[in-house]
């Protein structure tokens, strides 16, 4: 079989030149990369421990990524013994099936950002299966009215200015809503408030699983994950098997380190959910769903993590911590933004590109695209060797070997 | 499975399995600049270019190629076929490229004698492969070519040990890097000492006789230079030794932007636009005379640079040449 990706480089190549002679992407992201150094090296400087926390962290991830089979197994144990429902899924189809199972049709669902989410393309396959879905993070609503895709991980829609804000929201919600950022926010705030408490379903992802508790560690600043995890009835987490760390200790080391290298100091949230809402007030029997979900399932999902585990040269890449400092210090994303990427974004995205969010043939455009010029490795907390995989990954495509 | 590649990539990779150069330049054309100095085929201490300077304008006119035509069109396929074939039948290929400037011409390819000149300056000896000099195949490491490279590097590697070196003094830091990490991996036996032309510099770096420059002058780092092989603070010293007044830009050493070089064969416009805004951090150090050491860095560079831009973009070793001759 001859696959011919010539075409592929073709389309790629003009895709990244019309975004980088964007001016919306070249300011945002000029704007952001500069705020992103100066909170990081200040954040660095008021919690000097960091880096070698950091470097402990690379030894949690080792670990854990070469014991998954078995943190797999402790975690789902404990989601049950909390009595939440666990599910393991070894894809993509199979992890839309199991939260279709348990969500039905004709729901509304509330969701957090989760890039897993965009792996999957949850929101679209639920939409499409009959439900109502609403992303509450702020950039991920302005997104999903623009119908575009999350533009970096943290930051999805940073390129589009208040002005675009403000006219997709008049639009929307049937009202002139000025281009004034504080009025942006408090429009989706009085909207999707009354989503929260009417919603069936709140759908999140974890940065963190602590298997011997099995706590979820979710890190936020809106306050959005707060409220879609914690007033519907029902709470799913869906999560990549590669969040998994042996104990609740290492859960908080980790959870410190992406925070602080994802620009946030300290975040406003820090959620750790572990099972459904309880109480045991009246007669000290234990009844569910007190204030919060009655419900709790998780979704384990590998589609392609255990292959990328078991390969030596590329199970580091699953020690990503999702943090995105490296994109802020990549010179092809600091003018493309997340054209360079599918799905995921940036060096690392091209390697998760190939092995979970799209394949090789997707991937092989992105993996040339790379400098390899190893700034992304200065900043990453893991210190992951992309330019090293991405050699890797050039040499398999050259030669078929996939 | 077999994959077809975008054919700009099939064209280097096989010109450099064929003709022992990326471009298929002769071996005659990339030795030229030697002829004045008559340098011993065997020594100690091999002086190696690679062919990587003396072939920069070529690469440009290449990219120009590339970034005027669409690579899907079939004006594109039938050039580069009407390459492939001239390659093929052993023709100059730098006939093709009829648009290369004289004056660039001459000033890549004096490069190596700068370096050569600057070396014998501060009382090195050495010897040089002339015409039998094969390009270290970097780029095959680097597009992804690592089966082909394996039975490359075997040819070089005979060129080399023909001249009883034991040190390889390298211009390019790409060429150090393979020969440093990837050739010990492919070649049995391969225990030369690598160093680069800045390392021999600064060893001896007080013996530099001091250069008048107009103004101040900012080090673009080289990635490879700076994070794979270390080297940053030499420069800073060498420059210092000559009376340089060394101004550093925002991001310098190893914290050092790409110049966009690396993409520069299959995204020719992104390349230059990454190039573009690595000249104008430079010049955020206040100083508009940028010195670098590398080749892709100097070409990716120059090629950022734009129109009427008075800042002045030289290799390290253009510079240090205006000492020695002195």
């Amino acid at each position: 079989m001859t696959v011919d990706l010539r075409k592929d480089f073709v389309t790629y190549a003009k895709d990244l030149n019309k975004a980088s002679e964007d001016t919306n992407i070249r300011t945002a992201i000029t704007r952001a990369v500069s705020s992103y150094r100066n909170t990081v090296s200040e954040t660095l400087e008021r919690f000097p421990h960091t880096p070698e926390l950091a470097e402990e962290v690379q030894g949690i991830k080792r670990h854990s990524m070469a014991n998954l089979d078995d943190l797999l197994k402790q975690a789902m144990d404990s989601v049950e013994r909390n009595k939440g429902k666990a599910f393991f899924a070894k894809d993509h189809q199979a992890a839309l099936e199991i939260a279709l199972g348990i969500i039905g049709r004709g729901k509304t669902v509330v969701k957090g950002k989760s890039m897993l989410g965009e792996e999957l393309h949850l929101r679209e396959y639920l939409e499409e299966n009959g439900n109502e879905v609403w992303e509450t993070d702020l950039g991920e609503f302005i997104l999903q009215l623009r119908k575009e895709r999350p533009m970096h991980i943290l930051s999805p829609s940073i390129h589009v200015p208040r002005e675009q804000v403000a006219e997709v929201f008049s639009k929307f919600f049937g009202k002139e809503v000025p281009p004034d950022i504080a009025e942006e926010v408090k429009v989706v705030r009085e909207f999707l408030r009354e989503k929260y408490f009417t919603a069936d379903v709140g759908i999140s992802g974890a940065n963190v699983v602590a298997v011997d508790t099995g706590a979820m560690v979710i890190i936020e600043n809106e306050g959005n994950v707060r409220l879609a995890t914690g007033a519907p009835p029902v709470h799913i987490v869906m999560v990549g098997t590669e969040k998994l760390v042996p104990t609740f200790q290492d859960a908080m080391k980790v959870a410190e380190v992406t925070w602080r290298y994802a620009q946030y100091g300290v975040p406003g949230y820090v959620n750790i959910v572990s099972g459904p809402s309880k109480t045991g007030d009246i007669e000290k029997v234990t009844t569910y769903g007190a204030h919060g979900p009655k419900e709790f399932y998780v979704i384990f999902v590998d589609n392609g993590r255990s292959d990328m585990a078991r390969e030596d040269k590329f199970s580091q890449a699953l020690h990503c911590l999702r943090c995105g400092g490296c994109m802020y210090e990549c010179p092809v994303f600091q003018v493309t933004a997340g054209h360079f990427g599918h799905v995921y974004m940036g060096g690392i995205g091209a390697i998760w590109t190939a092995f979970v969010a799209g394949g090789m043939e997707k991937a092989a455009p992105l993996v040339y695209s790379c400098l390899r010029c190893g700034r992304c490795v200065e900043r990453c907390p893991m210190s992951i060797e992309v330019p090293a995989m991405i050699g890797e990954l050039r040499e398999r495509i050259v030669y078929g070997k996939y | 499975m077999e994959t077809k590649m975008p054919m700009v990539l099939d064209i280097i990779s096989e010109n450099i399995i064929k003709h022992g150069n990326p471009l298929a330049l002769k071996g005659s054309e990339v030795a030229s600049w030697a002829k004045e100095l008559d340098l011993p085929v065997k020594g100690e201490l091999l002086f190696y270019t690679g062919g990587e300077y003396q072939l920069l304008p070529f690469i440009d006119s290449l990219v120009k190629t590339i970034t005027h035509l669409d690579q899907g069109s079939k004006v594109f396929s039938m050039m580069m076929g009407a390459r492939n074939i001239l390659n093929k039948t052993g023709l100059n290929a730098e006939k093709m490229y009829a648009s290369v400037l004289a004056k660039d011409k001459d000033r890549y390819n004096s490069v190596c004698l700068k370096a050569a000149k600057v070396l014998h300056g501060l009382g090195y000896e050495f010897c040089y492969s002339g015409n039998e000099e094969l390009y270290s195949g970097a780029l095959l490491y680097e597009l992804g070519y690592l089966e082909d490279m394996k039975n490359y590097v075997q040819k070089v590697v005979e060129v080399i040990r023909n001249s009883g070196a034991k040190t390889i003094v390298c211009l390019s830091p790409h060429a150090a890097e393979v020969f440093k990490f990837i050739y010990p991996k492919m070649v049995k036996g391969f225990d030369l000492e690598i160093v680069t032309f800045v390392d021999l510099v600064w060893q001896r770096r007080d013996q530099l006789a001091k250069i008048e420059a107009s103004g101040a002058v900012v080090i673009h780092d080289s990635c490879r230079l700076a994070r794979e092989l270390g080297i940053h603070q030499e420069l800073r010293d060498i420059l210092e030794n000559v009376g340089a007044d060394v101004k550093e830009s925002p991001r310098n050493r190893e914290w050092t932007s790409c110049c966009g070089g690396p993409i520069k064969i299959l995204f020719p416009e992104l390349s230059h636009v990454i190039g573009s805004r690595r000249v104008n951090e430079l010049k955020e150090s206040g100083a508009e005379h940028i010195l670098t050491s590398c080749p892709y860095c100097l070409s990716a560079l120059e090629g950022g640079r734009t129109k009427g831009d008075s800042a002045i973009i030289e290799d390290l070793i253009e510079f240090l040449y205006r000492g020695s001759k002195a």
